[in-house]
């Protein structure tokens, strides 16, 4: 017998050893499975990604103040379903082909879906919600006939609504990026905060033989939510992608002159050392450390994640560092710029279908309306009044349960444990979380200055290619967008000569950008007649 | 049927076989149940290669579309720049990455300072414990302008670059950091190939004249032939399985030219732009050229040394 439990130990321990070698994948698809499976009777499954603010303090939603309340208010009892973090996309996949949907999944389901929502529907995963809407959601009924230009947004070319959406309720919510200078040192070199390219060259030039800054402008090129809203791209009027142009059809704009133009203005920069020579290999703490000790004097990103983090993060060492927000450049001084990067109030994120499993459509469909109504809306911009917010004169300010957290939680972490209107999720986002989350002057500012163009017509709106055209589109992207990414950074270098742009121009051009288009502009033209 | 053609079936081998050792038969179960679930069961998926796949659909429903995704990568633009950096990367690796190991094992096994023996291999193990992505931000750190790589290229009157930005360089950062990594580890089967080697032998040289060098040629290499030469095939049938995990967390666009291999082409399509009947159809193809590799090396290695996989 003994003999025996000896025998199965070392049985059970080389599998150990052998499974330990095997590659992760399979690992995260037995546990992909088990989640879904784990499924509860009565209890609706809603499948979300948990953002870092809660996954910080909270495994899953529903152990947040947030997920009670929600429940207790609603009356509906919920389990929340959580992805691994950075495995949105892989888990959604195997949670379709293992085909035991959950009832509620929160997703991009325009960007992140293999040909997109009107797809979803016909492929049985999604329900379309019109009927839905129209019986048990009084409050999003409400919401959309107020707002004509989101209802178009938010439904597919077939006229079907399939989701719940993740709204930005103000302007100054949709342009989160921009560019940021040290206040501190333009001061002390008696000059002006850059509206130009010209005056920006100069503010470069002079941080790096006064200040003796060795990166200048430093930011990590290989972030991608970065490259699409470069305000110095802007400043030529043009865009690395596509865009909406003047005449309302949409172009691609690293192929067009002003990109030339940008290329040229970037390669004379770097040869001149203003820009960091370590551009491509750049990664967001190498940029921190550069801008908080001063190898650096400006960049770009977020006025919260980035400004407010450094700023803080340098006043340790240096009191008087400040960071100010830059408006985008233009060519001309004194003109507003016509281009920048503002989203859309509805990008296509965060937002929630019903899925075909869906037992109890009435109160899948009930509970996600309430957001879109007046206490849900409080509720998930500003959560329980007299914990995390008190009404001072009508206006929901928030406790210092949330700004001065007594466990010493940072701002976006305890806001995270109360709400949502923080970072995402089906409703409408408040812009008075906003004016308090800043805690900076400058921050304040942010909005305002980088809102200053007209970037808002030139957005492409939230089209739908078809499914067949959209697998087009992506296979010829992705060519193009490898080719683009790797040829721009040669152009900056230097190790490939602008004289060749016309060459590289024409490469893309071969690689099928006329049908892109093509099939860009009939989505489009299909978005307007909706 | 008589019962002596009974006796040679391999049902009844296996019975008998099973009898006398049942209890190494259990200790494999685990393992023969491991390669068949996570090796073997897996490989049905691969007909997604050939299909249209969408997870709504599953691998069964979803649609036939036979060698189209082959076709669309062979026609790929960037077809003959993979192919090409994925050998040539194999081959750096190869020849520079494969004789590193035997060559520190030959070197270890002629050091007789017990303790400076043991210091060399453990200091040269340590790499082998550390884990990629620190290896790879650490090559980062130390190839930007202000890295530890450029600091010992200015002492000695270099200009700064950024490192990883050059193309040229990418290869000999690729596989000079694989070999650093693992080369203390690749060493220990040959250390002990080498212990296997009869004394006998040495000293039988050594009374006919022959000097260190001598020995090396004419006693420790054949004496150790079998083991490298089984290491040469499996690491042959290897040789286009350049993971993508090292891949990624090295290049950037302005390193594609000499950086991108087929690996990290399916990484980009398939994970990231979530197209898995393309990606399946490009990996099948890799290991196909795998595996008709570990052929060639395995007929070759038969015909000419006599050690062979099978």
């Amino acid at each position: 017998m003994k003999k025996r439990t000896i025998l199965l130990l070392a049985a059970a321990l080389s599998a150990l050893m052998t499974g330990c070698s095997g590659s992760t994948n399979e690992t995260s698809e037995t546990t992909a499975s088990e989640t879904v499976s784990a499924a509860s009777g009565e209890k609706l499954q809603y499948w979300c990604e948990l953002t870092t603010t809660v996954s910080a303090n909270y495994s899953n939603l529903g152990d947040t103040p947030f997920g009670k309340g929600l429940q207790e208010k609603t009356g509906v009892e919920i389990e929340f379903l959580h992805p691994p973090t950075g495995q949105l996309k892989e888990q959604f996949s195997l949670i379709l082909a293992d085909g035991n949907l959950p009832d509620l999944m929160e997703y991009h389901w325009i960007s992140d879906y293999p040909g997109g929502p009107e797809k979803a529907i016909k492929d049985g995963v999604i329900i379309p919600l019109n009927d839905v809407f129209d019986q048990y959601c009084p409050n999003i009924t409400k919401y959309l006939k107020e707002n004509p230009e989101i209802d178009r947004m938010i439904k597919t070319d077939d006229g079907h609504y399939y989701v719940f959406p993740f709204i930005r309720g103000d302007a100054k919510l949709m342009n989160t990026i921009g560019l940021m200078v040290r206040k501190d040192w333009l001061d002390e070199l008696n000059m002006e905060v850059p509206t130009t390219m010209d005056e920006w060259h100069d503010v470069l030039t002079a941080f790096k033989n006064e200040k003796g800054c060795t990166a200048p402008y430093s930011f990590e090129y290989t972030n991608g939510q970065f490259l699409g809203a470069d305000p110095f791209v802007a400043a030529f009027e043009t865009n690395r992608s596509f865009y909406l142009g003047s005449d309302k059809t949409i172009h691609f704009g690293a192929v067009e002159p002003g990109f030339k133009e940008y290329l040229t203005m970037m390669n004379q920069w770097y040869m001149e050392g203003l820009i960091d020579p370590d551009l491509a290999t750049l990664k967001n703490d190498q940029v921190s450390a550069k801008i908080t000790n001063g190898q650096a004097g400006a960049s770009m990103g977020q006025s919260g994640s980035r400004m407010g983090t450094w700023t803080a993060a340098a006043r340790g060492t240096t009191p008087e560092f400040t960071l100010v927000p830059a408006p985008v450049p233009t060519l001309e001084k004194g003109k507003t710029a016509e281009m920048g990067h503002i989203e859309n109030p509805f990008s296509g994120r965060s937002s929630v279908a019903i899925t075909t499993s869906c037992k109890d459509i009435e109160r899948a469909a009930k509970l996600m309306d309430w957001a879109y109504g007046e206490e849900g809306h409080l509720y998930y911009n500003f959560g329980t009044e007299g914990t995390s917010y008190t009404m001072v004169d009508g206006y929901p300010t928030y406790t210092d349960e949330i700004l001065k957290n007594p466990d010493g939680l940072p701002v976006s972490q305890a806001m995270s444990a109360y709400i949502r209107g923080n970072y995402n999720g089906p409703f409408v986002q408040d812009v008075r979380y906003l004016e308090q989350y800043y805690t900076l002057e400058e921050q304040s500012q942010a909005p305002i200055v980088w809102g200053a163009c007209n970037g808002a017509a030139h957005t492409v709106p939230p089209i739908t290619p078809t499914a067949d055209e959209s697998k087009e589109f992506s296979t010829i992207m992705n060519e193009i967008n490898t080719y683009r990414d790797e040829m721009i950074l040669k152009f900056i270098f230097g190790t490939e000569s602008l004289e060749n742009f016309d060459t590289y121009v024409k490469n893309i051009e071969n690689m099928g950008l006329e049908r892109a288009l093509e099939i860009q502009n009939a989505a489009l033209a299909r978005y307007n007649a909706r | 049927m008589n019962k002596k053609a009974n006796k040679d079936t391999f049902a009844y081998r296996l019975k008998k076989d099973w009898i006398r050792n049942r209890s190494l038969y259990i200790m494999v179960i685990p393992v023969i149940l491991f390669y068949f679930l996570f090796h073997y069961r897996p490989m049905y998926g691969a007909v997604i290669a050939f299909k249209d796949y969408t997870p709504a659909l599953g691998v069964a429903s979803s649609p036939w579309v036979g060698f189209a995704n082959f076709t669309r990568f062979f026609k790929s633009v960037y077809f003959a720049r993979l192919i090409k950096n994925t050998i040539l990367l194999s081959v750096y690796n190869l020849v520079f990455g494969f004789p590193a190991p035997i060559i520190l094992a030959l070197l270890l096994n002629e050091v007789h300072n017990k303790h400076f023996k043991n210091l060399t291999q453990t200091v040269t193990y340590l790499p082998h414990f550390i884990s990629l992505i620190v290896v790879t931000g650490m090559l980062t750190d130390f190839s930007m302008t202000s890295g530890l790589f450029n600091d010992i290229v200015a002492f000695f009157g270099g200009e700064r670059s950024p490192l990883l930005q050059n193309p040229s360089l990418y290869r000999t950062i690729y596989v000079a950091s694989g070999i650093w990594q693992q080369v203390g580890w690749g060493s220990i089967i040959y250390l002990s190939a080498l212990a296997g080697v009869d004394q006998q032998l040495y000293e039988a040289a050594s009374i006919d004249g022959a000097g260190k060098w001598k020995q090396l040629i004419h006693v420790t290499l054949p004496g150790i032939a079998p083991t490298i030469i089984t290491m040469l095939i499996m690491r042959m049938g290897q040789l286009m399985n350049m993971g993508y995990e090292k891949t990624i967390l090295l290049y950037n666009p302005s390193t594609y030219d000499t950086a991108d291999i087929i690996s990290s082409y399916i990484y980009r399509v398939g994970l990231l732009e979530q197209d898995w009947s393309y990606s399946t159809a490009v990996g099948l193809f890799n290991s196909l050229i795998n595996f008709g590799l570990l052929l060639i090396t395995n007929k070759l290695s038969k015909k000419y040394s006599e050690t062979s996989l099978w």
